[in-house]
């Protein structure tokens, strides 16, 4: 006969601990209200306001400042351009990080290294990263037109000019959010994969299973509240990033890279009108606010399990 | 670690002393490598007027980091000794020209910051929250003579009757041309118009491969060649009452040519402009004409003399209206309302205007004055350069620059509108849209107009724009 190691807490016990619990959490919601809620209101109200950076008396102007932006076809031009590079970098990205974390979980000499080559272009501030890339993309020292003329891809004295035409800047803004944010994905995939646990998959092999079968009845069902996981992460985050369009084409050339994050800033703070900017960003939150209900969906679903 | 007295065993009194004065010798002679940037050329001495009242407090000075590294070493020094001359505790900080608009928004919309701000093109947009700096200008005319022109509307808003800015300074924007280049093709001293550039630069591209170098991208040149462009074809964004004038033929015709010049004698290179772009190919020996200052040159001299010997300057390119060329950059000094400096901020203005030929001279002839009787040597240094231009004479035409130079809101002046036309880079992409064949030339100008008359539209309803 056994009895509880920890005998069950009565009703005030019960109490007690989601009080402590709320206590908590106080924290997080205050630096969430400061940080993230304060300014998502604020940038509603300027959306609808007249404030510009010289004067931030607030004057209300209705839908005015939404309006104009709808008129602008460089709003539009943005839009298509940030779901573009959003769902081609969101793709590459998850493509790239199931490989890379099969390779990082690889039992290889030098896996430490390994990692830590490929967790680089994420600890690297973006910034830095990207300007690293304007000069490998450059139109006169880029290296990879270098390597290109050395291999005989090029002629000599000829470049790509990849941020000059539309095509090659889009490419190129893709293949560095891409690059820069695989690592992520690859990270949050591996934790996905170590987390099976092993005799599953030695029970399916005991029970037959090839590589294939394995893989197609087990593994991607198991990952793929994980991978949506990190593919909407870094939705959210390509979304949302305006320092990788700003470094390297910022905007250019005629708008074919603008996003809706560059335009904001051109509007709001380089033209001065703080309404303006306010009124494109604001389309960014819908679709954000998207997705951040969809990953903690599927988080809670993934608690539940 | 070494015992005591093996050290001193190996470190003698007399070795000591001796590797000391090497280590001086080395020191001077690293110091003296830094100097050498102005090939040893000693600048005017400064001048010092005791300030009108008594200063004290602290001053903060936000500056740009000069295209010519002598320069920011110059003024940090300056500004040091008129601190300790006036008794007031000064800093300065230099930050990246591309990061300056960014951060005054800042720190005007916090309301706290820097208390005297330098920038290299008007600001205007920023007009309701900084001082109106009417008496300093007004001091500055009665101490020097009438302001230069195009400085003066730089930093005057007629529509609000401020000055906005203070410009002691501009910078010009000739042609820079490869002799040898353009010698080949029958012209040796370079194009004198819009039609030779389009001929030669097209036959250069041909023979050579080599191209023009006029931007078409979101950036500061491109901005500034479309609008020498829009100007010598006898349109503008503005006219002289600050009315927008864009949507005209002159407009359609100008975009026309240009989408000619793009087809013959450029690269897809253009679209893709940031403000090295033009220095670095003319270096590089990838271009044969940028519309650009001297410090393309200027970095050729040290990197590359035999290609900076073969640079040549030009005047403003001659179109069917005329000849004239925005300016490069002009300097705009502000002072943000919040400044608890500000009285300092406006002694040090006028002390570094009276200094403004050490300014010019630590610059290597790129900042001219906005009164050009601080700088009475200037005609002398052009026409025989100390800093070793090779022929000494290769800046002459700068001496009448002004002459062909216009400001950003030529015909018209400064204003809010101009700033926000300028930053959301209208001009640029109506240019390239028409070049990339994304649309005709008609639609690029009346598509660029609707966008200027809105913006215009804003701003006139704020009271910014006559």
């Amino acid at each position: 006969m056994g009895h509880h190691l920890f005998p069950p807490r009565g009703r005030r016990g019960r109490d007690r601990d989601r009080a402590l619990a709320s206590l908590f959490v106080v924290p997080t919601v205050a630096y969430v209200a400061a940080l993230i809620l304060g300014p998502m209101v604020l940038a509603v109200a300027f959306a609808v306001s007249d404030v510009t950076v010289a004067d931030p008396t607030f004057d209300w102007a209705g839908l005015a400042g939404i309006e104009r932006a709808l008129a602008d076809p460089v709003f539009w031009q943005a839009l298509l351009n940030t779901c573009v590079i959003t769902s081609l970098t969101t793709s590459l990205a998850v493509v790239g990080g199931n490989v890379v974390a099969r390779l990082m979980l690889a039992r290889v000499y030098g896996r430490w290294l390994v990692r830590l080559c490929v967790l680089l272009p994420w600890v690297t501030p973006v910034t830095v990263s990207s300007v690293a890339w304007l000069w490998m993309l450059d139109s006169v020292y880029s290296p990879l037109d270098w390597a290109g003329r050395q291999l005989g891809l090029l002629g000599v004295g000829e470049s790509v000019n990849w941020l000059g035409r539309p095509s090659t800047a889009m490419a190129s803004v893709v293949a560095v959010q891409a690059w820069r944010l695989t690592p992520l994905t690859a990270v949050i995939i591996m934790a996905g994969l170590v987390s099976i646990p092993r005799n599953i998959y030695e029970a399916a092999r005991v029970d037959g299973a090839g590589r294939w079968l394995r893989a197609r009845f087990m593994t991607v069902p198991l990952t793929a509240p994980i991978v949506a996981v990190a593919g909407l992460f870094c939705a959210v985050f390509t979304f949302s990033d305006m320092a990788v369009v700003r470094v390297l084409t910022n905007g250019g050339p005629t708008h074919s890279t603008e996003v809706l994050a560059t335009l904001a800033f051109r509007r709001g703070i380089d033209g001065g009108d703080v309404a303006q900017g306010a009124a494109v960003a604001l389309f960014l939150l819908p679709v954000l606010l998207a997705a951040t209900l969809t990953i903690l969906g599927l988080v809670r679903r993934m608690v539940a399990r | 670690m070494l015992p005591s007295n093996l050290l001193s065993a190996r470190l003698s009194r007399r070795r000591f002393v001796g590797g000391a004065a090497v280590a001086g010798v080395a020191l001077a002679a690293g110091c003296a490598h830094e100097d050498d940037d102005t090939f040893g050329a000693v600048g005017p001495a400064e001048q010092f007027t005791p300030p009108t009242a008594k200063l004290s407090g602290t001053l903060r000075i936000l500056a740009w980091s000069h295209f010519v590294p002598t320069y920011d070493r110059w003024f940090d020094g300056f500004v040091r000794r008129w601190a300790g001359q006036v008794g007031v505790d000064v800093t300065v900080d230099h930050i990246d020209l591309g990061q300056i608009t960014t951060r005054v928004a800042a720190e005007i919309y916090a309301g706290r910051g820097h208390d005297l701000i330098q920038y290299v093109a008007p600001l205007p947009q920023f007009e309701p929250a900084v001082l109106d700096l009417t008496d300093l200008v007004r001091e500055a005319n009665r101490r020097w003579g009438p302001q230069l022109e195009l400085c003066r509307r730089s930093s005057f808003n007629p529509a609000t009757n401020r000055y906005f800015a203070y410009a002691p300074g501009w910078v010009p924007d000739p042609g820079n041309y490869r002799r040898s280049m353009w010698s080949k093709i029958g012209l040796p001293d370079g194009p004198s118009s819009w039609d030779e550039l389009l001929r030669g630069g097209a036959e250069i591209r041909r023979a050579t491969g080599v191209q023009l170098g006029l931007g078409m991208s979101q950036e500061l040149d491109s901005n500034m060649v479309g609008r020498s462009l829009l100007w010598s074809f006898g349109s503008s964004v503005q006219d002289a009452e600050g009315r927008v004038t864009l949507d005209t033929p002159e407009a359609v015709a100008a975009v026309e040519f240009m989408t000619r010049l793009y087809r013959q004698a450029m690269t897809d290179e253009v679209f893709s402009w940031i403000p090295t772009s033009n220095n670095q190919g003319l270096v590089a020996g990838r271009l044969s004409y940028i519309s650009n200052s001297i410090s393309a040159w200027r970095t050729a001299q040290r990197s590359t003399p035999a290609i900076a010997a073969d640079i040549d300057f030009l005047p403003a390119l001659a179109g069917p209206a005329g000849a004239v060329a925005a300016h490069h950059l002009v300097h705009n000094w502000v002072i943000p309302k919040y400044a608890t400096g500000a009285a300092a901020g406006q002694e040090f203005l006028l002390h570094y205007t009276a200094n403004f030929a050490a300014a010019t001279y630590s610059s290597m002839l790129y900042d001219l004055c906005a009164w050009p009787s601080r700088t009475p040597e200037l005609a002398t240094w052009l026409q025989r350069d100390p800093f070793r231009a090779d022929p000494p004479g290769k800046l002459g035409l700068l001496v009448d620059a002004a002459r062909w130079s216009a400001d950003l809101g030529h015909p018209g002046t400064a204003n809010a509108a101009v700033g926000d036309v300028a930053g959301s880079f209208v001009i640029p992409d109506m240019f390239a849209r028409a070049a990339r064949g994304e649309v005709s030339a008609a639609v690029a100008v009346a598509d660029a107009a609707a966008q200027v008359r809105s913006i215009y539209a804003r701003w006139r309803a704020r009271g910014l724009v006559a």
